[in-house]
């Protein structure tokens, strides 16, 4: 018998340096896009927070004259700036509460059972979120003047409802499919009714979706222009503020208001991640 | 109790009806009176009247053909930039994420946060004709010392794909995050290169995504309206322009109302030819 | 999971349920449709005039909508100082909103509800006078209480008696303004003197006009040697129409406007704009070298002209326009928005504390410069066959 032999070592390849960088090139050319792609997205986002800084010559806020933070100090200093962003916080409230009830229960049938009507709820539910604002605005309108219903604050929480509602279901829905019913079964072999088992199980476990949802519908309403301003009158939200605005000179609160609701969304929405990132045990697939 | 016991086939109808009647209640029936009013003539000073106004449909499309071709052609150009910026961004964080996958997507999903008309502006203050955007491109020769980007179709498209990435990306993440990396693997372990087993496992795979985002992002883009008002001229105005001038200043109900409920077929059609490609069930999430 | 029975085709036992279905789907809407308005959109305005009983008692606080720069205020319009003084004297508080920007968008804003006799939660408006001629004619506007408009006896001679409103029973003047040319002559490097040279190529993408019909085409049509405040020869219209039509094909025009030529202007994306004399005046903290001017072939005016809709409180109301027609405060307005007062003996008072205005031609034009002005003929304002070639150019 032979001795082992020897592992040879392999000779080493000569690689250029040329070839090094096209490696390199190629293995970063991705991160490199996706910074680029990043730094585009928050681009506008930077001029806004920076113009809040700004302290315009005179009505129009488009370069940079001085650094000043008195709109932070005032920020509800133009009038009816204050008006309009409570009229929107009342809305998003009204509307996010109203159409996480709604939307959630939708989500809970359409997950859980199956009946008649199936297909056709998940078309309903699907349509508003697909079809441009404006066909949605217009059709509420003509709804409203047909009627000859008033065009006021209550027009605008119910288009806001509307649209909202199918959002709701599909965050809320993306929750439950995920959701492992054994727990449900354990509670209820251990004695609880169904109700109870919904309210002391089920709904905890779904809160995050159910909350998840409520963002996200908060968030549609404070930002919508398009149905508003088809179905307000001469309410005003704060985007309806900032459009009439944008013609004769958009003070620099507006920035300031603008950066504000970034920030509290930003802060909600790292919250619920980091929150999640506890909860996650190390190592498991979240 | 026992009632719903016994009838527990009404348990799903119950949860159902308020969010079923509300929508019906506010999104259908509207949408019945859009037809209505669009086949009513009038002007303000004499009132409106229902009067089978088929002249509605077609003078809409013969006068404003221009508007909706063009409304369809940015949302198209629009749509496959935002394909193009949103896949391989999508594809970075979902398959180099790592522990970071949530915070770049956050990245994404921010600008929505800051409302609509805000970022707009924002682009207008940016592509201003003597910003430094502008300068820049002069600069490398991209655009002529008389030039502008602003008031211009780039700049309209440019703020219609910045607008709805979210809406091409989200989709996208979400059907990239769920490819099962083990099948890659299987494809480079049978010798694939890397470029092989993306073309021929990770691109098919995601294709459900794409048709998604694509589907999210065009349909809401070709109804915009407000990018073409604040980074356009008269000669970029969309369909969604007219729609909103005859709703909101000429009053001239009975034409906004066709014009809208053309837009609204279109968009149908396009939802029914995706529906039978995808299924109901995959609809709503 | 997918339950297969939902992928078959449909029986005829489905067919028929689906149909009994969308059969109440049809008929339910048209229930709602009774409930409201017969036969499509109530357009009508109820045919009385709105009576009130003019309660002699001010209200707490009052709504007013104006156009943009057209009252005094500070520098990033966040007070006003006649408004404060009139709050001083009256303990009303004076919700000012500039809110009008064009007065067909203004129109489309407060039609449906006014067209119902609903309240718009305003007590004064104040849009241009063939727009307050529409308003009246469809009932939604409301008699002024002239006992307490005392000052009314100031109103200028040439403004007392409108064919539209002849003894002044709904309407009080504003401010009269001027039409013509707003530009940047660094920018544009020249003096501009007609609206045609705003159609020089080396301005083309850095002008607009206005989307205001009686503005644009008049300036066209004053040009052209055509009155616009007589009868209107179609051809005549249909050519001044083109010209501006071509320039839209051209790319020449940048946008049409209604008051928001004045941002792009002040920063400089615009360098020449139809515009309206007093705006440019009060740019001028963001770019000095904004100029105004009247074309030689003559420039257009009107009035712009404070009503009381449906719903508005009219003693108060009344007693604000009562307020503004004393000359001391009409000039304190006047010095800072520069354009035409209404009110008689605003000049002298302007000459002991702006004297330098007294000679601007665009604030007290002297007669000769008058003679250059034209209002168009409200009726070819109106004219339904004008609206919709306009409406063609300007793209709607």
């Amino acid at each position: 018998m032979t001795a082992a032999a020897e592992p040879r070592a392999l000779p080493r390849r000569r690689v250029s340096p040329l070839t090094k960088a096209w490696a390199f090139v190629r293995r970063h050319t991705l991160t490199v896009f996706g910074i680029l792609a990043l730094a585009y997205l928050m681009l506008p986002i930077a001029i806004v927070v920076i113009f809040s800084f700004n302290d315009p010559a005179g009505r129009y806020n488009y370069t940079w004259e001085g650094f000043t933070t008195k709109h932070w100090a005032h920020p509800f200093g133009p009038p009816f700036l204050g008006d309009a962003v409570g009229t929107s916080i009342k809305v998003g409230v009204i509307a996010t509460i109203v159409s996480v009830i709604l939307g959630t229960l939708v989500a809970l049938a359409l997950v859980r059972y199956h009946f008649r009507g199936r297909g056709a709820t998940n078309l309903l539910i699907f349509v508003p979120l697909t079809a441009p604002e404006i066909v949605l605005g217009a059709s509420l309108l003509t709804l409203f003047l047909n009627l000859g219903t008033a065009l006021g604050f209550w027009t605008i929480v119910i288009a806001h409802i509307m649209f909202c509602i199918s959002f709701v279901v599909v965050t809320v829905r993306a929750r439950l499919v995920g959701f492992d019913r054994h727990v449900e079964e354990a509670a209820m072999d251990l004695g609880a009714n169904e109700y109870v088992t919904f309210y002391r199980i089920t709904l905890p476990l779904i809160a995050p979706g159910i909350l998840a949802g409520a963002l996200l519908a908060f968030s549609l309403s404070i930002d919508d222009f398009v149905i508003t301003s088809f179905n307000s009158g001469t309410t005003q939200t704060f985007p309806l503020y900032v459009w009439s605005q944008a013609q004769r000179g958009v003070p620099a609160e507006v920035n300031v208001i603008g950066t504000m609701i970034f920030a509290v969304a930003i802060v909600l929405m790292v919250a619920n991640i980091l929150f999640q990132w506890r909860r996650t045990p190390k190592g498991a697939v979240a | 109790m026992t009632f719903l016991h016994r009838h527990r086939w009404l348990t799903p109808y119950l949860l159902l009806a308020p969010g079923v009647a509300f929508l019906i209640l506010f999104f259908v029936v509207p949408l019945y009176y859009l037809g209505y009013t669009s086949l009513q003539e009038g002007t303000v000073q004499v009132g409106y009247t229902f009067n089978w106004a088929w002249d509605n449909y077609s003078n809409a499309i013969s006068r404003y053909r221009e508007q909706f071709f063009r409304s369809l052609e940015y949302a198209g150009i629009a749509t496959l930039a935002a394909l193009l910026i949103s896949y391989p961004l999508t594809y970075w964080i979902a398959f180099r994420g790592g522990r970071w996958k949530n915070l770049l997507l956050l990245f994404i999903i921010a600008p929505f946060f800051v409302t609509y008309l805000i970022r707009t502006l924002a682009w207008q203050n940016i592509l201003a004709d003597d910003g430094f955007v502008l300068n820049a491109l002069q600069f490398v020769g991209l655009v002529g010392d008389d030039g502008r980007i602003l008031a211009t179709s780039t700049a309209v498209i440019a703020g219609i794909t910045y607008n709805f990435l979210p809406f091409m990306a989200l989709p996208l993440y979400v059907s990239l995050e769920q490819i099962d990396t083990s099948l890659i693997e299987a494809a480079k372990d049978l010798y694939a290169s890397s470029t092989k087993a993306f073309l021929r496992v990770t691109l098919p795979l995601s294709m459900p995504g794409v048709i998604a985002g694509t589907l999210l992002t065009f349909i809401p883009a070709a109804g915009d309206f407000i990018n073409a008002e604040l980074l356009g001229t008269p000669r970029q105005a969309m369909i969604g322009n007219v729609i909103q001038s005859k709703f909101l200043e000429i009053t001239d109900y009975g034409q906004a109302a066709a014009l809208s409920m053309i837009l609204m077929v279109v968009i149908l059609a396009l939802i029914v030819a995706y529906t039978r490609l995808v299924g109901t069930e995959r609809l709503a999430g | 999971m997918t339950d297969p029975r939902f992928n078959d085709p449909l029986t005829r036992g489905q067919l028929l349920r689906r149909a009994a279905v969308g059969g109440t789907a049809l008929t339910l809407p048209s229930l709602l449709a009774a409930c409201g308005s017969g036969g499509g959109i109530e357009g009508q305005a109820n045919t009385q005039p709105a009576t009130t009983s003019v309660k002699k008692e001010l209200a707490g606080e009052m709504t007013v909508s104006n156009w943009p720069f057209y009252i005094d205020q500070n520098d990033d319009a966040t007070r006003f100082p006649t408004l404060e003084q009139f709050t001083k004297e009256t303990g009303v508080k004076v919700n000012y909103l500039e809110d009008i920007n064009s007065n067909e968008e203004f129109f489309g804003e407060i039609q449906a509800p006014l067209s119902r006799g609903q309240s718009i939660d305003r007590d004064i408006i104040v849009p241009t006078a063939w727009m307050a001629a529409r308003l009246l004619n469809l009932g939604y506007l409301q008699k002024l209480d002239k006992s307490a408009i005392p000052n009314m006896a100031n109103l200028e001679d040439s403004l007392k008696s409108p064919a539209w409103d002849p003894n002044r029973d709904y309407s009080m003047p504003w401010q009269s303004y001027i039409t013509g040319l707003g530009y940047d002559p660094k920018k544009v490097g020249g003096e501009l003197t007609a609206v045609s040279d705003l159609l020089d190529p080396s301005l083309k993408g850095k002008i607009t006009m206005l989307d205001s019909m009686e503005d644009t085409v008049g300036l066209f049509l004053l040009e052209m040697g055509v009155d616009p405040s007589g009868e209107i020869d179609p051809s005549a219209y249909d050519e001044a129409v083109a010209k501006v039509q071509k320039a839209v094909d051209d790319g020449q025009i940048r946008k049409f406007t209604g008051n928001d030529y004045t941002g792009p202007l002040a920063k400089g994306d615009v360098w020449a704009a139809i515009a309206w004399s007093g705006d440019i005046l009060i740019l001028q903290p963001d770019n000095p070298n904004l100029k105004f001017t009247i074309p030689d072939a003559g420039g257009m005016t009107s009035v712009d002209t404070m009503l009381i809709p449906t719903g508005g409180d009219v003693f108060t109301a009344s007693t604000f326009m009562n307020f503004f027609y004393d000359p001391e405060v009409a000039a304190k307005v006047t010095a800072y928005v520069q354009y035409i007062s209404p009110v008689k003996g605003t000049k002298e008072v302007i000459e002991k504390t702006n004297p330098e205005l007294v000679d601007d031609p665009l604030v007290f034009p002297t007669p000769e410069a008058l003679e250059n002005l034209y209002e168009f003929k409200p009726e070819a304002i109106e004219n339904p066959d004008n609206q919709e070639k306009w409406q063609a150019v300007i793209g709607v």
